[in-house]
């Protein structure tokens, strides 16, 4: 399972990709379990350089039932900074955010390396 | 302090007005984002994880009340009611957005700041000594010196872009207080038999993925000369530096490579090119120098009565005392370390709140003068002692009056995994639990000096490899790994740290280092510190108990 996410430009938050849209909540963000699918609004949300920065799919892992990203770096940015729990989105709280919270995978954000690898 | 003239602030606000027009192109879509990065970037606007980070320069460290007030402002407004300290005397904003970046800048021009030669391969804010103009050690004011190279570097079209950044430490005392050594030049002002001032001149520091503890290329450069003999060096490293790699581009490589003999030869060699047209001319340096003389001292007795009443009914204000409190050149006074290392606290953090009373107490007690040090912490360097119980008491009550400073839990960390886009690892919680395993003052004060420093990766901004102990975060399949290093030293005696052993789980750190602590007060002798003790015993007694008890 995947989801696409990216940086908004206008101010750098962390954004994920619902049909055609930008989401703020990890929560919120349509999950792909095709890979062509997911490739395919890869290749829409690149040709939206007005609306994000980077948009690059993302690993996603089974915690609480629910879906989350595989990788600790990109449970970071959908969660906010550990050393502020009142930061970022981690303070909405709910069980999305629980999820996330109790996700324990490591991985590399295979995403973001290929994005660095590309530049 | 310096201040900026007709010229200095046309340039600030021109540049403001240049950004704010590519902002607007670049969310327009005129610009793209390979086109506009550069542009960011230049005025220190990077994009982290969850928003863009913003660095202002504070020149070596050096602002006044009111600047210090709008970064209070500015972090109250726009960013979280708070802002970041950093290793390089700096100041960071980590929830900025793009189109408030503008007016920010605008904010900061009317204060006579702004974010320029914060990133990209230019020459960086010098580092300076924080107690500079306050200590007794020191045999000039080195802030002269670094205003001006401030001056001749801003913009410098020969030095905009070189192969890399470039970062210039200028220490005046024979105490280190800069990380001279791990820059990329060094400068250490020295007096010369003749009475003459000059610098013993350090090129090839560096940290990093492949740290130096520079050389010295010249023992004595006349102080005249300081300018020139700084083109020649960036010549040679403009001309020669590694620009195919990233990695082998910083001017440690280089000199390195050349070996520091050939390389001070080609200096040289480059330097009588140049010769003294080079150099700044004395007018120019008085018209700096006359900007830093103004500090008007009162005559007071060496001893306060009313501070050494006060410390003896109040054992947190002598310890207070003890611990941050370091001796003036002028008889009544005192530097007044402010420490950004609250147990439990984000290192270097300071709120909005904190900024406005570390302002007011400037502006009433201190000569309106604060400085930021490279171990993120804060110093009001012209207190009365008289006054030292109030300061004290006002900085209690606004939850900065740790008196940690250069104990175990005064640690550097870098912003780590929780903010930096380069980052595999968390550093600010490992510095939190660290400080938290120490909080103990009796027991901090007992270990003595000890520093440690933390990096969330191996571009080092948290100095670990500097670190009497160092701490480097790793990625190991997406888990965070901790290297732990021993015998590093960003002082006089630098040294860069050697590797303990086999990197560590999150969770293990902390009781890793109360074992080091431990195996370190089993094994010291009198008046040894940390380091001291490291040194005369090796590696083998830490190593030894650290795996132990890790198996």
């Amino acid at each position: 399972m995947k989801a696409l996410t990216a940086n908004r430009l206008t101010d750098g938050d962390v954004v994920f990709w619902k049909a055609g849209q930008w989401v703020e909540r990890f929560g919120d963000a349509e999950l792909f379990d095709d890979a062509e699918a997911a490739e395919t609004a890869e290749g829409q949300a690149k040709s939206q350089p007005t609306v994000v920065i980077d948009p690059y799919l993302i690993d996603l892992m089974e915690s609480d039932g629910l879906w989350a990203p595989l990788s600790y770096r990109e449970r970071i940015r959908a969660l906010g900074p550990t050393n502020h729990p009142t930061h970022g989105k981690q303070a909405e709280g709910g069980e999305m955010i629980e999820a996330l919270m109790h996700a324990d995978g490591a991985a590399r954000s295979s995403g973001r390396v290929n994005l660095i690898k590309r530049k | 302090m310096y201040q900026y003239d007709t010229v200095d602030k046309e340039f600030v606000a021109d540049r403001s007005r240049e950004f704010r027009e590519q902002v607007g192109r670049r969310l327009s879509g005129e610009l793209s984002e390979d086109q506009f990065k550069m542009l960011r970037l230049m005025n220190g606007l990077y994009l982290q994880l969850h928003a863009y980070m913003l660095r202002i320069a504070i020149p070596y460290g050096s602002l006044n009340s009111r600047q210090m007030r709008r970064l209070a402002h500015i972090g109250r407004v726009y960013d979280r009611g708070y802002g970041h300290f950093t290793t390089r005397q700096n100041l960071q904003f980590h929830w900025i957005k793009l189109r408030d970046a503008p007016d920010i800048l605008d904010q900061l021009a009317e204060v006579d700041m702004h974010a320029i030669q914060t990133s990209g391969n230019c020459i960086r804010n010098v580092t300076s000594d924080p107690y500079a103009g306050a200590t007794a050690e020191e045999l000039d004011d080195p802030r002269v010196w670094s205003e001006a190279i401030r001056q001749w570097s801003s913009l410098h079209p020969e030095f905009s872009f070189l192969p890399r950044k470039f970062k210039i430490a200028i220490t005046a005392s024979a105490k280190d207080r800069t990380a001279a050594k791990v820059h990329d030049i060094g400068l250490m002002i020295r007096r010369g038999r003749d009475g003459q001032l000059g610098f013993e001149v350090i090129v090839g520091g560096g940290l990093g993925r492949t740290p130096y503890v520079g050389p010295t290329i010249t023992e004595f450069l006349p102080a005249n000369r300081l300018f020139s003999y700084l083109e020649a060096i960036l010549r040679v490293y403009n001309r020669h530096g590694r620009r195919d790699n990233i990695y082998k581009a910083r001017i440690k490589i280089l000199v390195a490579a050349l070996g520091a003999e050939e390389f001070a030869r080609q200096v040289a060699e480059e330097w009588a090119k140049i010769g003294p047209e080079g150099d700044l001319p004395d007018t120019e340096l008085a018209r700096i120098r006359g900007a830093f003389a103004g500090t008007a001292f009162e005559p007071l007795p060496a001893v306060s009565q009313a501070f050494e009443t006060a410390k003896a009914s109040d054992p947190s204000l002598a310890r207070f005392a003890r611990n941050n409190l370091r001796a003036h050149k002028k008889p009544g006074y005192a530097i007044v370390e402010v420490s950004l290392k609250t147990i439990g606290e984000t290192p270097g953090d300071a709120t909005s709140d904190q900024m406005d009373v570390i302002a007011d107490l400037a502006e009433r007690y201190g000569q309106d003068d604060i400085r930021v040090t490279h171990e993120q912490n804060l110093v009001l360097p012209h207190i009365r002692l008289d006054d030292v119980p109030e300061v004290f008491a006002q900085l209690k009550a606004a939850g900065l009056a740790s008196a940690n400073v250069n104990l175990i839990s005064d640690i550097i960390a870098c912003p780590g995994l929780d903010y930096c886009a380069l980052a595999n690892a968390r550093a600010i919680p490992v510095a939190q639990q660290i400080a938290q395993t120490f909080a103990d003052p009796d027991r901090a004060e007992s270990i003595g000096e000890l520093k440690i420093k933390i990096s969330g990766c191996i571009n080092a901004c948290g100095h670990h490899h500097v670190g009497h102990i160092g701490i480097l975060g790793v990625d190991k399949k997406g888990e965070e790994f901790y290297q732990l290093t021993l015998g590093g030293s960003g002082a006089e005696d630098a040294a860069v740290g050697k590797m303990l052993g086999p990197a560590l789980p999150y969770d293990k750190v902390a009781s890793a280092i109360d074992t080091l602590v431990e195996v370190y007060l089993r094994e010291r002798r009198d008046g040894e510190r940390f380091l001291d003790t490291y040194r005369r015993t090796g590696v083998e007694p830490f190593k030894e108990a650290v795996y132990a008890d890790a198996h």
